[in-house]
């Protein structure tokens, strides 16, 4: 149990230093877990309580997803979102496939490894938008409905991955009757649910954590996978309360994620089948897939190439569903890589963003020239 | 000069202005009651931008509208700022015993002071623009309009503080 203070001590001084230099903090937290954990000085072992612990940072995130969770708003701007959230798709899970399968890894590991390739990270890119002051060109509104459209497609995979060795149709019939379950129950009570949420006590923040810990219960009791159950309780409470809970959950949120982040970093393991060289290969691929599928919608949708090296910078970072995706399904080989994929790309990315104009006026031409292509002129 | 909304999940929502010259203006309107203000020079490919808290994007939208609103516990003061820096003031007063059944124009609160009572509140129901024939009652809030000289003025005299 000590230990676990330990290592959030850790990723509070690394959290300060990620801050003060304006850098993404899953990477440190990774690699904070790194030199602690097995592969490291070993002071922290994984243990039953430290696993519990960073599996509700794993429920709390998903739930997060399945409560941001907008069909509608998603529908209004069907066209577009399914451009560029197509070509996103595309591109990086086809290159993700194949180099893993050239790589030698199994079909299955390959297709898990092509999805952490594909997804990248909302907190990262948003954040990076906000930071580096991009939100008026209209190349960052396609990023941030990209990532709604990864949000979905994040949940489409999990079920997929749930899937694994299961009988299809009793699986798929079984999802939806919890979904509706979930969703008629919720709305039965809606009532009590919003009472208690407004209230000033100690009361709304127990009913959050608690409604969002009931995952884990309701998971073995209807023998579905437990990230399915966290998005199918957040989506359907996201009608009733979806603001308030969004509150009260992100202090729960924000911890319980450090923890998943550091102790994913403490179980990695270098000395298995974990190759530098695979590792190294599929970073760079990594990079450039992202640059290449941004640049195709860049010059789609805001006619310029230039466009496209915005958003392959703001979407370049790998993170926090990248590791989940492999925490639940993939292997410990698997996850040693995607650690060193998730650390390169998101430190990558940052940087990326920061010097896009550098990086656009060098591709460009001159940067103070007036680029008259860089932007699509609203009507 | 139409203005966009876009929501923006994850950040909020932003509205977005194209001026007559050819510059972009937006507001970005975050969660956490912070404010991204951007400009976007016609012809530039890179913006600047100013992060704001919610009372420096108050102060800084009552520029722009030409109308400044000060409120204090009792108080309003309105200053127009393209109207010579027009200013004028809006007080509430708790009429007491010494004044009830006095009328309006009995105490000649305008030719006194200069200030004009707009409104009474008494138990719960508001009468606009009393009539000089108005006659107060012990507990009335008045409010008065005027400038500052004449406020100090009408509590002086008036209502003897």
């Amino acid at each position: 149990m000590e230990e676990i203070a330990l290592a959030l001590f850790v990723c509070l001084i690394l959290a300060l230093v990620s801050k003060r230099y304006s850098l993404p903090p899953i990477p440190f937290y990774i690699i904070a877990g790194i030199a602690i954990g097995k592969s490291g000085l070993n002071l922290v072992p994984s243990d039953a309580y430290s696993q519990y612990l960073s599996s509700l940072g794993l429920i709390f995130l998903l739930f997060y997803v399945g409560l941001e969770m907008r069909p509608r708003s998603l529908r209004e701007r069907g066209r577009t979102i399914l451009f560029s959230g197509g070509i996103d798709l595309a591109v990086n899970l086809l290159i993700g496939f194949a180099a893993a399968i050239l790589l030698g890894f199994p079909l299955l590991e390959s297709f898990i490894l092509a999805a952490a390739f594909y997804i990248s990270s909302s907190a990262m890119a948003i954040a990076s938008l906000v930071e580096n002051r991009r939100l008026i060109l209209p190349e960052a509104e396609t990023i941030v409905w990209m990532m709604v459209f990864e949000d979905v497609l994040l949940i489409l995979l999990i079920s997929l991955f749930s899937l694994q060795g299961g009988n299809l149709l009793t699986y798929l019939l079984l999802t939806i009757a919890v979904l509706a379950a979930t969703v008629a129950i919720v709305r039965l009570l809606e009532r009590p649910i919003r009472g208690i949420l407004a209230r000033t006590d100690d009361l709304p923040s127990l009913l959050t954590f608690t409604l969002v810990i009931s995952t884990t219960y309701l998971a073995k009791l209807l023998k579905i996978p437990e990230a399915l159950v966290a998005i199918i309780l957040g989506s359907s409470l996201a009608a009733t309360s979806g603001p308030a809970l969004d509150r009260l959950s992100q202090p729960f949120r924000e911890v319980f994620l450090v923890l998943f982040f550091v102790f994913f970093g403490i179980t990695i393991d270098f000395s298995g089948g974990f190759s530098p060289v695979v590792a190294a290969i599929l970073c760079l691929l990594a990079i450039g897939s992202k640059v290449a599928s941004g640049t195709l919608v860049g010059w789609g949708l805001h006619g310029s190439v230039l466009s496209g090296i915005e958003i392959g910078a703001d979407t370049l970072g790998r993170g926090e569903f990248s590791i989940a995706l492999v925490a639940i399904f993939g292997s410990a080989t698997l996850s040693a890589t995607v650690a060193i994929l998730v650390v390169v790309t998101s430190l990558a990315g940052s940087f990326a963003a920061r010097y896009t104009d550098g990086i656009k006026g060098w591709v460009g031409g001159r940067e103070d020239l007036p680029l008259p292509v860089a932007g699509a002129e609203p009507e | 000069m139409g203005v966009r909304c876009i929501e923006l999940p994850g950040i909020g929502t932003k509205y977005e202005l194209e001026t007559e010259k050819g510059d972009r203006v937006a507001i970005i309107f975050m969660g956490s009651r912070t404010f991204q203000l951007y400009v976007l020079e016609k012809g530039k490919a890179s913006p600047s931008a100013a992060e704001l808290t919610a009372a420096e994007a108050r102060r800084l939208g009552s520029l722009l509208s030409g109308a400044i609103i000060e409120a204090e516990k009792e108080a309003v003061e309105i200053a127009f700022s393209t109207l010579s820096d027009l200013r004028i003031r809006v007080h509430t007063y708790a009429i007491r015993k010494h004044l009830a059944g006095k009328s309006i124009a009995e105490l000649a609160v305008r030719t006194k002071t200069g200030a004009t009572v707009v409104a009474v509140s008494r138990k719960g129901k508001n009468i606009i623009n009393p009539l000089p024939s108005f006659t107060f009652e012990d507990g009335d809030i008045v409010v008065a309009i005027g400038d500052t000289d004449q406020l100090d003025e009408f509590e002086h005299t008036i209502l003897g503080n």
